[in-house]
């Protein structure tokens, strides 16, 4: 078995050339490519022009994986910079609706029955919301109904004048 | 007579609030006001307590407030009388 990255690696010299040995590294060590960034560019190109084809292909894996890891992550920071604007919402808002009875006219589906009894009121939440009569104000109201109607009963005519009036005939 | 009548009146009147008063037979017809109120307003009040009483059978005597911003009128019908009170201020 070999060791991906060992600190005798660079030391061990004679493993190297040689046999595969326990601590013969199964990835090449990084310092190789740390090495290349310190030397010219001239020196580098002729340095390794044969290893150039090989170079480029591990560039362009690493950047595939750079790609792929790009595209499965979501960077939560960056989508945190973006803020949607208000007519943005609204846009959205339109366009899901508009696919959403698409949908639903596509895969017929029943349409809601809408049965409320306060579809007449926009917003019923309001109207539920707010505090009912108090207390003290309905046995107010109850109180004066019912001082009125004893009061009221209490009305009686009383006539002054003869209902009947006699004509004197001759 | 309906002296007594005008007692009740003035006596509702004295509470922090109220502004005015009517009171109104089944039919709609005028027996009392008093305060910010008109007599021509006893018909509709007459009227209103009988459509909402056929809204809950099993309530005798629903009691129906009307509000704005700053008002609310107060009904209530009981037998034969409906009585609506004017009172200021959010309830």
């Amino acid at each position: 078995m070999g060791c991906c990255y060992s600190y005798f690696c660079d030391q061990d010299s004679s493993s190297q050339n040689g046999e595969p040995s326990e601590r013969t590294p199964l990835v090449n060590p990084v310092s190789n490519s740390i090495n290349n960034h310190q030397i010219n560019c001239d020196d580098y190109l002729i340095r390794n022009a044969n290893s150039l084809p090989k170079k480029t292909d591990e560039q362009s894996a690493l950047n595939r994986i750079l790609q792929e890891t790009a595209t499965d992550v979501i960077d939560i920071a960056a989508l945190d910079s973006h803020n949607l604007q208000q007519h943005e919402y609204l846009d959205r808002m339109k366009q899901y609706s508009l696919k959403l009875q698409q949908a639903c006219a596509a895969n017929k589906l029943p349409q809601k029955n809408n049965k409320s009894i306060l579809q007449d009121i926009p917003q019923p939440e309001k109207v539920l919301m707010t505090a009912p009569l108090s207390s003290s104000d309905i046995s107010l109201i109850s109180s004066i109904v019912n001082k009125a109607t004893t009061a009221i009963s209490d009305i009686k005519i009383e006539h002054k004048e003869e209902l009947v009036a006699s004509f004197q005939i001759p | 007579m309906e002296k007594q009548l005008d007692r009740v009146m003035d006596e509702v009147l004295t509470v922090p609030g109220i502004s005015g008063c009517i009171f109104s037979d089944k039919q709609g017809l005028c027996i009392g006001v008093k305060g910010k109120a008109s007599a021509e307003s006893a018909g509709i009040m007459s009227a209103i307590a009988n459509q909402v009483a056929k809204l809950e059978p099993d309530n005798k005597s629903p009691i129906i407030v009307y509000e704005n911003d700053n008002q609310s009128c107060i009904i209530q019908q009981q037998g034969d009388i409906t009585a609506a009170i004017y009172k200021t201020g959010i309830i």
